[in-house]
């Protein structure tokens, strides 16, 4: 199995709601409590494991805006993992889900300098390397209900842009997915194979007008009434 | 990159003393110029550890989790961070026997001594290779991402434990060695010429682009909004950087510091018979390689930059 | 798989809840685990009509609204001797709180029940505060709408039987063509976002016009970057387009609208402009099969839209259709996309272009399903056709000064294409559609101790049913229903606290707000309204507004200028109704309505503010509230609900009544109702069967349903109203003419003949009428952020992280051009003031466009937040710039800066100029002193680890 995400770019709105609800959802989870510095003060800031940019394409007019979610992307080659001295970082060989070990993190940060993504974020109070666990706690959790097996950012998107599931099956709807919607990685060059997919903005159906244009402008007087009964 | 001085400490003060050690071994060795008294290579060794301990001292203060720090040396099949760590401790033994054995029986250059000297400097050698290893391996960080990296690790440890050597010889007999200050000047030139070639380098455009980033190649990019106001673990670890005018100036200094005041200082030294001026060169060489590896933090621009906007890195 | 089953978290310790999201007015329905009494968990309820399971941000941070340091923790009073607005409180009992309301209250409703101000904000509950006020017999009570969108209710409610905003959707499922007109985030901000995935799943096409490109418009097909407040003249461009080729439904025309119907051609004349009735009082058409006038209300005639020509009637009068005034109207030249370019900004291309994809989907790409319906006529239909283009609009139509045209532009470009009701159209939502206006009057009288004859709010249909004295003078604090603007038909809550500081027309004694921001960013003017609240009468040396009670959950802004600090529950610890009777959580295809009930136990001295209100009524002995006897006729808020009836077998909530729970829609009480809903997740959902989910307004099953349900009175058919009836009786009563009240004053006199056109037409926004354009170059307006809430959640932790500190955007290349460089300091002056901002530039930006966040700033100490707090010293209200009043004119009394239609706070006709900041001037301008904390208000902590349990570590 090689679980891990799909973001679909032509609907995500930017909204921040999986963000929010992985946030929550970890607090709690099995990496957690995901600290905050300054929560009412001058600079709040905290650890998170999923967060949106937004980006603008183009110049004005002809510009597009692209909001942009990134969380781990529980990559085939994950450096990451690699390079970690403790082995605190590992990638499960059963699901490919990458994960950090709180008990044997030492909070070097080298694991971070590694990743490509900005997916690993140092929680500062408990001085261990954090990230997208992928819900794990959710996904095998039996005592949820099965439809709710899924990761909490994946749950929550109102515009159904994430999907959950496993690339391996070539029929799994994140493979179909990526295969009709041209589904690409990020920063392909540096060959760390993310499982994490993107679907690029779907193209424009084109609607055509020429018939009605060629129907032309008559008088309002050539116009023919219609009789139609009230 | 955030340039940590915890990080700063650790490359530069343990590759100087790996640096030294392997220098000692090769003076040692080839007994150059009559080689290295029992007290100069005791102060050598002495030097050398001390420098290697306060390298690992200063990168568990790093550590933000130190409690955990022994782990550091489990995952040496994959983690040049582990096998520096493993070959750095490895070294601890060899050196100090070596050091007792000076002692002891003052024999520098005696088969067992040569042997345990010999093993020290090839392991800090090693050490040095990790530790190079240990960025060059990140392709994340294309100033990084090179064999220019450990290059210059070696050339800059093996410069300070030149001078160092030179100045240690200086101080305890007050005369300057021509072979041991040949030994630094020419390994401070070389370094200039590698960091030179690496500056190069990484002064040519190239590595991803917020294009290659986010997959948009065929538009320009621009970032509306990070998604945090303040600052996260990401913009504080690698949001640092210096505008290229004032990088360049600071390169200046630092070839002034590390290498050009130092070469003079040397070349006094010997003329002048000044034993103080190989000292101050060998403080010169440490302060300016420490400015340099500052530069070599702050400069290396992680890709995550990317997706705070920065078009390339 | 993991072989070994590892226990994550104890379930057993959790306990799961269902409730209704309180976070804005979306109302979604939540899945929350409760372990010790703190929430693990916050989701969307799957089965939820609203979310579908879905929850965005703010919901999910609830967990953080809920531990604000910002909560009020019981009843302050202002100290004594204090200043109000020094912050100096404090606590006072409820009990003691009660009484002393309670007796202020007695008096004035004894007296002079007026002197009673009760308005609310973002209020959930407008039924319970509606009902309250008329029992208690103030004219005074309006809740947000006025300043919010009311120009989308009345645009609509005036010209069809449904609205844009919480009145109907698209009809999402089968929509091919949809075009958003000025929307960031809107009430329906989940489903929004459900739905445009839905339909760009299945290749229907998205249009977005929005002077911005974020969020919804960042993902749509097109984008169309309008210049702000021209939208009504794009939508009647378009109409001039469509008519020009002659591309609109004439069925619907004829069958579903008055554009048959013959008005009285007569300039000059009392009844010019007037439908020409018959002795039923009914509109009559020309029938084209007979060649003869007929009642146009009478099934089976043939009547002719006369396209061009006048009839002659047999008392000898000049009558026309509404069609060929439209026509008239419309052909114009003026309405020519080339024209209409210059003054949108839309190139002219592109005005026709669309038109016409939208005609080509409307009329080639008919979608039908099959289904038997009846119509009112008793013609039996075998399917529904339906012209699949939709269309949404909110406050970027709305919060102008001619949004109520402009919406009704938009709606009018809806009817000609037919996409009313119909399958994949734009469709009601129950207890939507209703008669063209509603039928229900403002009460115009109040008496003390007595109740109002009927509720506050009501829509006119003609100068008699205007709320002024003899004298034409308001009555109302808002000057709602007045010739200042007539049809605002939700009050004006933006002008309370100026008028009642001006006396204007009268001065009250108690002001009570509940949740309504007004000293801060709901307020136009703010730093002005906050001089108001604190100013003093130079007589009696007493407060202007007497006394000012606050209902509030949280340390706002406006707590701070309390005489009288009520503090609310949170929406995890009260029951609350999401109610037929107000504004329900329908869905186009179902009746729903909802719940919240008590998940969590409150650990503080709070009242949720529907008790407060219920015991009140009955302390005030308000007859609906109290039997014969005087005693309480409501133990609580639970027992009102359950028991209370509007009229048999109508009450509050519409699920599980009747004696055994077993009745919908309507029923006797049920006492277990509460229980019903509980069991049933909180929410209560109807399905329409087929057959009456479209062409509602006509279709005789549904309105039989409809009487059932008591959403209308009557089972009679609701035609759309192209031509307002209602608008031309107050044109003629601008023009001196009209047969009935009139006003005396110039400026009413004007701006009713001016603004009343019967036929939707554009306008240059009033305020921009009178500001220089050369001088002011920018319009200004504002969006919603998708993750905070107006002012409420800066207090939250995790939210704040995300934005807490809000820029003004510019277009990048008009900014580059004036030499504005990106992330500096600006000075952005209006004719009422000038703040300092950070800039930034983008692309996303119509380029005579600068645009901000809503409700960042915050004033320094509220929120609980430390008053270094960026919101304070870097974010920043658009609002200081904004006036509530029009630029003075001479000999004019002071006009509201709101649409002269409707009232309509007009936040977004500002126009600015921008200028660099000097060098080192930095941070936000101007800035307020610091809120003080409230007594017990904790210290905000400098590091939070929220979590419900010890984390379970997976080892590697
Ligand atoms: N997250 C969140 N959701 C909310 C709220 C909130 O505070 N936060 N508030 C709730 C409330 S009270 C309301 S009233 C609704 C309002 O919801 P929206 O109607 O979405 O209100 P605004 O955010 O004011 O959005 C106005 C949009 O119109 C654009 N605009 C401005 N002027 C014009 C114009 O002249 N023409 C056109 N075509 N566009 C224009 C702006 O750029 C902006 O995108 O949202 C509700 N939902
Ligand atoms: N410049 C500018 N100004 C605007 C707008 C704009 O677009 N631009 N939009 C306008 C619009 S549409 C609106 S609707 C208004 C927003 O109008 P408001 O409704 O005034 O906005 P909020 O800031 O949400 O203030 C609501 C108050 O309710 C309190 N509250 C929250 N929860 C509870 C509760 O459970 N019980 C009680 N009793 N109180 C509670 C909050 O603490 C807060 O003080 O802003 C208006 N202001
Ligand atoms: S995204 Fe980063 S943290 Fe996640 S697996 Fe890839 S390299 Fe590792
Ligand atoms: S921070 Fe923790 S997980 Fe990352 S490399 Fe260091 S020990 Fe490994
Ligand atoms: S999968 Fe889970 S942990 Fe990962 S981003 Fe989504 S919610 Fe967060
Ligand atoms: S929840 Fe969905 S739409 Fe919102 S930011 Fe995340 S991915 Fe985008
Ligand atoms: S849209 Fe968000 S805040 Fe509003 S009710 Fe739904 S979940 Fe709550
Ligand atoms: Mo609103």
């Amino acid at each position: 199995m090689r679980l891990g995400l799909v973001i679909d770019l032509d609907t995500c709105v930017g909204c921040h709601a999986c963000a929010v609800a992985c946030k929550e959802w970890n607090t709690s989870g099995t990496t957690g409590a995901l600290t905050d510095y300054h929560p009412y003060g001058a600079e709040p800031s905290g650890v998170w494991f999923n967060r949106i940019r937004h980006f603008e394409l183009g110049d004005y007019p002809h510009n597009k805006t692209i909001n942009f979610p990134m969380s781990c992307m529980h990559c085939e080659n994950a450096e990451c993992v690699t390079v970690c001295p403790t082995g605190a970082s590992y990638k499960r060989a059963e699901d490919g889900i990458v994960l950090v070990d709180q008990n044997k993190c030492m909070g070097c940060n080298y694991c971070s300098w590694a990743c490509p993504y900005g997916a690993r974020e140092l929680d500062r109070a408990s001085g261990t390397m954090k990230k997208c666990t992928l819900c794990v706690d959710r996904i095998y959790d039996m005592e949820i209900p099965e439809e709710e097996r899924q990761p909490a950012c994946v749950l929550t998107c109102p515009a159904h842009a994430r999907m959950f599931g496993d690339f391996d099956d070539p029929e799994s709807p994140v493979s179909r997915a990526v295969r009709e919607r041209g589904g690409y990685e990020l920063m392909p060059e540096l060959n760390y194979q993310p499982s994490n997919k993107y679907l690029p903005p779907r193209p424009t159906r084109p609607i055509p007008t020429e018939n009605l244009k060629k129907r032309g402008i008559r008088q309002v007087k050539d116009w023919i009434h219609q009789a139609v009964t009230r | 990159m955030h340039p940590a001085l915890a990080v700063i400490f650790l490359t530069l003060f343990s590759g100087g003393g790996f640096g030294l050690m392997a220098l000692t071994a090769l003076v040692n060795d080839f007994q150059i110029d009559g080689g290295l008294n029992p007290l100069q290579t005791m102060i050598a060794l002495i030097i050398s550890m001390a420098f290697v301990s306060i390298g690992l001292l200063s990168s568990t203060a790093h550590l933000a989790n130190p409690k955990n720090a022994w782990r550091a040396f489990t995952r040496w099949r994959t983690s040049w961070l582990a096998r520096e760590g493993v070959f750095a401790v490895m070294y601890y033994p060899f050196a100090f026997l070596y050091l007792v054995w000076v002692f002891f029986t003052g024999g520098t250059h005696d088969a067992i001594g040569l042997i345990l000297a010999n093993l020290a400097a090839i392991i800090g050698l090693i050490t040095i290779f990790c530790q190079g290893m240990i960025y060059a391996v990140l392709r994340t960080m294309r100033q990084w991402n090179t064999p220019l990296v450990p290059a210059n690790f070696y050339a800059m440890g093996l410069a300070i434990g030149a001078t160092w050597l030179a100045a240690i010889q200086q101080l305890t007999t007050g005369q300057p060695d021509p072979a041991l200050i040949g030994i630094a000047a020419a390994l401070l030139v070389a370094t200039g010429v590698l960091k030179g070639i690496y500056y190069f380098w990484i002064s040519r455009p190239g590595g991803p682009t917020i294009r290659t980033a986010t997959g948009f190649n065929r538009f320009s990019v621009r970032i509306l909004d990070q998604g945090h106001t303040f600052g996260t673990f990401l913009t504080e670890e690698f949001g640092h950087q210096l505008p290229p005018a004032k990088a360049k100036s600071i390169k200046i200094l630092m070839y002034l510091i590390a290498i050009i005041l130092p070469l003079a200082l040397l070349a006094i030294a010997l003329w002048g018979q000044v034993a103080a001026l190989a000292v101050l060169a060998a403080l010169l060489v440490l302060t300016g390689f420490g400015v340099e590896r500052w530069l070599f933090f702050i400069e290396a621009q992680h890709v995550v930059n990317l997706y705070h906007g920065r078009q390339q890195c | 798989m993991t072989d070994q089953v590892t226990v994550f978290e104890d379930h057993k310790n959790q306990r799961i809840e269902y409730s209704t999201c309180y976070m804005c007015a979306c109302r979604c329905g939540i899945k929350v685990t409760i372990e010790n009494d703190n929430v693990r968990f916050i989701q969307g309820n799957r089965n939820h009509p609203t979310n579908q399971g879905v929850l965005c941000a703010k919901g999910s941070a609830g967990i953080m609204k809920q531990n604000s340091p910002g909560k009020l923790r019981q009843p302050l009073l202002r100290k004594p001797g204090t200043a109000r607005g020094a912050g100096e409180f404090v606590p006072i009992s409820w009990e003691k709180a009660l009484d002393m309301l309670t007796a202020r209250l007695q008096n004035i409703r004894s007296t002079n029940p007026d002197k009673l101000a009760f308005f609310t904000g973002r209020d959930q509950m407008q039924a319970l505060t509606g009902l309250w006020a008329q029992q208690f017999g103030t004219l005074n009570w309006a809740a947000h709408g006025g300043f919010c969108s009311v120009n989308m209710a009345a645009g609509g409610l005036y010209m069809m039987p449904f609205a844009f905003w919480e009145f109907g959707d698209p009809d999402w499922d089968r929509t091919k063509y949809f075009m958003l007109w000025g929307v960031a985030e809107d009430h329906a901000s989940n489903p929004i976002k459900i739905a445009l995935e839905k339909l760009k799943r299945r290749g229907a096409k998205f249009v977005a016009i929005n002077p911005a490109r974020t969020g919804y418009q960042a993902i749509a097909d097109e984008w169309v970057a309008i210049k702000p407040g021209t939208d009504g003249l794009l939508a009647l461009s378009m109409v001039h387009v469509l008519l020009e080729r002659e591309l609109f439904d004439w069925d619907f025309l004829i069958r579903y609208t008055n554009a048959p119907f013959l008005i009285i051609d007569a300039p000059g004349s009392s009844d010019h402009g007037l439908f020409w009735r018959n002795a039923a009082g009914h509109p009559q058409v020309w029938d084209m099969c007979t060649q003869n006038f007929a009642d146009g209300m009478e099934a089976g005639s043939n009547p002719s839209l006369s396209l061009l020509d006048k009839h002659i009637t047999p008392a000898g009068r000049t009558v026309r259709t509404v069609m060929s005034l439209m026509i008239e109207k419309y052909l114009d030249a003026s309405y020519a996309p080339e024209q209409v370019s210059k003054i949108t900004g839309v190139p002219a291309e592109t005005i026709e272009r669309l038109a016409l994809e939208m005609a080509q989907v409307a009329f080639e790409e008919t979608i039908e399903i099959a289904c038997e319906w009846t119509d009112w006529t008793g013609r039996k239909h075998d399917k529904f056709i339906g012209r699949p283009v939709s269309m949404y609009a909110m406050r970027g139509v709305s919060a102008h000064s001619n949004g109520f045209q402009s919406a009704r532009a938009i709606h009018l470009l809806q009817i000609l294409l037919g996409t009313i009701d119909c399958p994949g159209g734009f469709c009601a939502k129950p207890p939507y559609p209703k008669p063209v206006p509603p039928p229900v009057k403002p009460a115009q009288h109040s008496a003390p101790n007595q109740p109002l004859s009927s509720s506050p709010l009501g829509y006119p249909t003609g100068p008699e049913d205007l709320v002024i004295d003899e004298q034409g003078n308001p009555k109302r604090i808002d000057k709602a229903f007045s010739w200042e603007t007539p049809l605002s038909i939700q009050g004006l809550l933006h002008m309370v606290i100026t008028n009642a500081h001006n006396y204007d027309p009268y001065r009250i004694d108690t002001l009570i707000l509940f949740m309504a921001n007004m000293a801060w960013n709901s307020s136009m003017n703010t730093a002005e309204i906050q001089k108001m609240l604190v100013a003093k009468d130079s007589e009696d040396g007493e407060y202007r507004i007497p006394f000012i009670v606050v209902s509030d959950a949280y340390h706002s802004e406006m707590v701070n200028f309390a005489d009288l600090i009520l503090p609310d529950t949170t929406y995890l610890e009260r029951y609350d109704t999401l109610s037929m009777l107000d504004r329900p959580i329908s869905e186009t295809d179902a009746v729903c309505d909802s719940i919240r009930h008590p998940i969590l136990k409150t650990n503080r001295d709070v009242r949720a503010w529907q008790e407060v209100l219920v015991d009140l009524a009955g302390r005030l002995q308000f007859p609906a509230f109290v039997h014969e006897n005087g005693e309480k006729r409501y133990q609580d808020y639970k027992d009102f609900i359950v028991n209370y009836q509007k009229e048999p077998g109508i009450g509050f909530l519409s699920g599980w009544r009747g004696k055994n729970g077993d009745q919908h829609l309507r029923g006797e009480p049920n006492p277990r109702q509460w229980e019903a809903y509980i069991d049933h997740q909180s929410f209560f959902q109807h399905h329409l069967p087929l057959n009456i989910r479209y062409f509602r307004f006509v279709n005789q099953a549904y309105l039989d349903f409809a009487v059932e349900a008591a959403y209308i009175p009557k089972a009679e058919p609701m035609f759309i109203e192209i031509y307002s009836e209602p608008l031309q009786r107050f044109r003629l009563a601008g023009e001196g003419v009209y047969d009935g009240p009139r006003p005396t004053q110039p400026a009413d006199r004007e701006r009713l003949a001016k603004y009343f056109d019967p036929l939707p037409f554009w306008y240059e926004p009033l305020e921009q009428q009178r500001v220089s354009a050369e001088e002011y170059p920018f319009f200004a307006v504002n969006q919603r952020p998708m993750m905070m809430y107006h002012s409420w959640d800066s207090q939250n932790a995790w939210l704040r992280q995300i934005i807490a500190q809000n820029f003004l955007y510019m277009n990048r290349q008009r900014g580059e051009h004036l030499g504005i460089a990106d992330k500096s300091w600006v000075w952005v002056e209006s004719h009422n003031g000038k703040i300092r901002v950070q800039v930034k530039l983008i692309e996303g930006c119509q380029e005579d466009t600068v645009w901000t966040w809503n409700a960042i700033g915050k004033q320094s100490g509220a929120w609980a937040l430390s008053p270094d707090a960026p919101e304070a010293t870097r974010g920043f209200l658009m609002n200081h710039l904004i006036s509530e009043l029009l630029p003075e004119k001479t000999g004019e009394r002071r006009l509201t800066n709101s649409d002269p239609i409707t009232g309509q706070a007009a936040w977004y006709d500002l126009r600015v100029r921008i200028y660099p900041a000097a060098p080192g001037e930095e941070g936000t301008w101007p800035t307020f002193p610091t809120i003080k904390p409230l007594p017990d208000e904790p210290r905000p902590v400098d590091r939070l680890r929220y979590h419900t349990h010890p984390p379970v570590n997976l080892k590697s």
